[in-house]
């Protein structure tokens, strides 16, 4: 459905020195530099997936995204597209494809939503048939009565992104990119949009691919991630690769009316551990160990907790996304 | 043909809802550009009461006026903003948005401008063309009007908004490579007045550079089609600008396919 081949994007960039003598000089003797934004990315998305993109602030993600959806012109490499080029016959590719950037709005700002679905439907050349049918679908799926009536430059955050997802599904495209699209939303406003993507996506076999910086999304959405890092492919497969590859640390938690858990308690040297592989942080009465699960197993540390100390309730956390994603965008990958 | 009137219609249509939309903005627009047009009137009345004879530059007091209020009426209806919309699209990144659009970039903004000017010039024409009428009947002391001259001049405002909004693309490209447009635009506003006739009439100007400027693009937009609703252009001179505004309208149409493909590909989208 869509192969990414060593996409490369260069932009040349001017160069201000700071302050007022700066910009005379820029004005006059302009220094630029090359950036590369996106450097040798190659994946692939089967039919009917939802892929996840992400990457810290700048990695690249929506110069990708600009790329594959015909708007940038790759500086190298090559995207197809069900099996089109995007920016080679860009108005016919257009047409098989949705797009939302949660940034910014391709509706009229000016007109009344209605209006915006009747000129798009239009440009699309959707038939009246199909076109009641689908708009009567969206509107289940993301709530637009209330607010289809009002020009666009009235409506919330939350109604725009609702209201610009259907615009982008209305002519029922083979491919989805969604640029951030729960930027800034609320929690209803996000569950709401999250299952409106996960049933067009069933039914409609629609392939995805979503950027985000919220993980929630990822983890209920995404089928597989390819996380990129400074222009650059650093991960590619499943939530749960990504769990059993970075994700080892475990976290141990326990509440205990002993006074002072920390001596009885020793990690370090009962299982002979790195510093790294173990750390003990104790607010209260509740304790929290956070441990490699491949330096030690989990039913040794619980045995050996247990015999050592009188817990009154425990657990232990499985590795968290975000955490490890965390620990990825702060260390970068080796 | 007809399926693409079905898709450009709709930019039309949106066009005017815009307009529609800022009422009063619409009123001020119209209100200023009738006092500038005044404001002309009464500097050309001075320049011709102070000269010597009857006539200046052979043009007569009543003439001068017809000329001024169909400058002014010529200015506004081939008016383009096209430069400075693909320039603040370039400058703010929303370009991106109409690119993912399967529609031509060029005929969006086309449509779109006309379902703009369509309302203002509803508006203008009728009661600006009636009021020139009587004030000329009362100058002349015999009705001058002739149909003829109205349509051909329509037809001819019809080109010359043509070459206008081509050529305003072909500069609004500019901003693929510079960036932010604003300066080169007040530029290009100063050096196409000059040279379309809109602030003195190109007859006025010594031979050899009228004549040039009478060749130039420019010389289309306002310059031709007031003379043809004057009447100066009869017969084979009339056929022969109508040919030149159609040339010129065809080349910045091509020019501005032939950009279209350069620029897009130098197009880096600004923030976010």
């Amino acid at each position: 459905m869509i192969q990414v081949e060593n996409l490369r994007k260069e932009f040349k960039k001017t160069i201000k020195e700071p302050g007022l003598k700066g910009s005379f000089k820029s004005l006059f003797k302009p220094k630029t530099e090359r950036v590369v934004a996106v450097d040798d990315i190659s994946f692939e998305v089967p039919k009917g997936e939802i892929l996840g993109f992400i990457g810290p602030n700048g990695a690249g993600k929506s110069t990708v995204i600009k790329m594959l959806t015909g708007i940038l012109t790759p500086t190298s490499g090559r995207c197809t597209i069900n099996g089109k080029n995007p920016t080679v016959n860009r108005k016919s590719y257009v047409k098989e494809i949705g797009v939302v950037f949660g940034q910014r709005t391709q509706l009229w700002w000016d007109l009344p939503l209605r209006e915006t679905y009747g000129v798009l439907k239009e440009i699309y050349e959707v038939d009246e048939k199909s076109y009641r049918e689908r708009m009567a679908f969206l509107n289940e799926t993301l709530d637009l009565e209330s607010f289809i009536s009002s020009p666009v430059r009235t409506l919330s955050l939350g109604q725009r992104m609702r209201a610009d997802i259907a615009a982008s599904l209305l002519h029922s495209p083979k491919v989805l990119f969604l640029d951030e699209p729960t930027i800034g939303l609320d929690v209803v406003v996000k569950d709401n949009i999250r299952r409106a993507i996960e049933q067009i996506n069933r039914q409609e076999q629609t392939t995805v691919i979503l950027t985000t910086h919220d993980l929630a999304d990822i983890e209920l959405l995404a089928d597989r991630i390819v996380m990129i890092d400074k222009g650059k492919n650093v991960f590619d497969g499943s939530v749960g690769e990504l769990k059993t590859r970075y994700g080892q640390m475990r976290e141990l938690n326990f509440v205990t009316d002993s006074t002072d858990p920390e001596s009885a308690l020793s990690y370090r040297e009962h299982f002979s551990l790195d510093s790294e592989d173990v750390s003990v942080k104790r607010e209260g009465s509740s304790v929290k160990v956070r441990f490699n699960s491949e330096a030690v197993a989990v039913s040794d540390i619980l045995a050996y907790t247990l015999a050592t100390v009188r817990v009154n309730d425990i657990s232990v956390k499985d590795a968290d996304i975000e955490e490890i994603i965390r620990r990825l965008y702060k260390q970068g990958v080796d | 043909m007809k399926r693409a009137f079905r898709i450009y219609f709709p930019f039309i249509n949106a066009g005017m809802q815009e307009t529609a939309t800022y009422r009063v903005n619409w009123i001020f627009y119209i209100l200023g550009s009738v006092l500038g047009c005044f404001v002309s009137y009464f500097i050309w009345h001075a320049v011709f009461l102070s000269g010597e004879g009857e006539t200046m530059n052979g043009f007569t007091l009543p003439q001068m006026i017809v000329y001024i209020f169909l400058i002014f009426l010529t200015s506004t209806m081939i008016g383009s903003d096209a430069a400075w919309a693909v320039g603040e699209e370039v400058r703010d990144g929303s370009i991106a948005m109409r690119l993912i659009k399967p529609v031509s970039y060029n005929a969006t903004f086309l449509f779109q401008e006309l379902g703009n000017k369509l309302l203002t010039e509803m508006f203008l024409v009728v009661p600006l063309i009636a009021g020139l009428e009587i004030v000329r009947t009362i100058l002349v002391g015999s009705l001058q009007f002739s149909v003829v001259n109205l349509l051909i001049y329509l037809c001819s405002c019809v080109l010359a908004y043509l070459i206008n909004f081509f050529f305003n693309i072909c500069f609004g490209f500019i901003a693929f490579v510079i960036k932010y447009l604003w300066g080169a635009n007040m530029m290009k506003n100063c050096i196409v007045g000059f040279l379309s006739g809109a602030i003195i009439p190109l007859s006025f100007l010594p031979e050899t550079l009228g004549r040039i400027f009478m060749i130039l693009p420019f010389a289309s937009l306002n310059y031709t089609p007031v003379m043809i609703y004057m009447g100066v252009y009869q017969g084979a001179e009339l056929l022969y600008f109508l040919g030149l505004q159609v040339f010129w309208a065809l080349f910045f149409w091509g020019l501005s396919k032939l950009l279209w493909v350069i620029s897009v590909k130098r197009l880096s989208v600004q923030g976010g």
